[in-house]
């Protein structure tokens, strides 16, 4: 019994792409969740420098308060993401190992 | 590009083999923690609880807003983040929890200083600083709940 190396990369691909495509609305719905937030927290902003509880100086610190609630974020999708790519490398390694596995069964 | 992948294909191939035959696992983020995402949410709580009593029962024209009332609860909330902090740091592979818990720990710090200088905080800024953390801390279970993703195979 031979390896059909073009068929175990098919598959492999095919565990890949169903685990990406699989959580891609998730990743989608917290891009969304993030984006609405921020704009909440900007238009708060603005309002309080309209209002004077903001002089120019704290308006200035609260808008890069803001830049590292935005790394923070993106922080929190890369974990997503990564955990994601966790998941299809090692569903691509197990239909690796399955396949290997039957091979070696038929030739003992 | 496509000449290159051709190259190298057998080398990619010969890793993910080499990785198979051993049973191995790649590892780009640590499993998710129960008690980690538990005190995340807890001390998120504390934190929405501390800025909505703030404005709830006290008012910016009166001394009863004065820092030194609520200095006890900055510091139980500081060694909070710091725990929190502490936890995320000690673990393999978890640079981007720790970056969120790291920032917001840096905001807090700044703001009770804020607070503490000029001994007054605005209904407004109490409304902005709640908001503020309020999403570091949604930030924050984002990235302990994605961990769950390794633990849960696609159907």
């Amino acid at each position: 019994m031979s390896l059909d190396i073009n068929k175990v990369i098919a598959d492999m691909l095919a565990a890949i792409k169903g685990t990406v495509v699989d959580k891609h609305e998730k990743v989608e719905s917290i891009a969304k969740q993030f984006l609405i937030q921020n704009k909440e927290t900007l238009l708060l902003i603005a309002e309080l420098r309209i209002s004077g509880e903001l002089d120019d100086e704290d308006f200035k610190s609260r808008m890069e308060d803001q830049k590292l609630v935005l790394e923070a974020q993106f922080n929190a999708l890369q974990v997503i993401s990564k955990a994601i790519a966790q998941q299809a490398a090692n569903a691509a390694i197990d239909v690796l190992e399955k396949a290997i596995i039957t091979v070696v069964k038929g030739v003992l | 590009m496509k000449k290159q992948l051709t190259r190298y294909l057998p080398i990619i191939l010969f890793c993910l083999v080499l990785l198979a035959i051993n049973g191995c696992r790649i590892t780009f983020v640590p499993a998710y923690d129960t008690q980690v995402a538990t005190q995340i949410d807890e001390t998120a709580k504390t934190v929405d609880k501390f800025y909505l009593s703030m404005l709830e029962t006290t008012t910016v024209e009166d001394s009863t807003r004065s820092y030194a009332l609520f200095m006890d609860q900055y510091v139980s909330i500081e060694a909070e983040l710091n725990s929190l902090f502490i936890k995320n740091k000690i673990r393999p592979l978890n640079q981007n929890s720790t970056r969120i818990c790291e920032i917001t720990l840096q905001l807090w710090q700044k703001y009770k200083e804020e607070h503490k200088k000029k001994n007054k905080l605005s209904n407004g800024l109490i409304k902005l600083n709640q908001k503020t953390f309020s999403d570091l801390f949604y930030a924050m279970q984002v990235a302990e709940s994605g961990k769950k993703i390794i633990d849960n195979p696609p159907k």
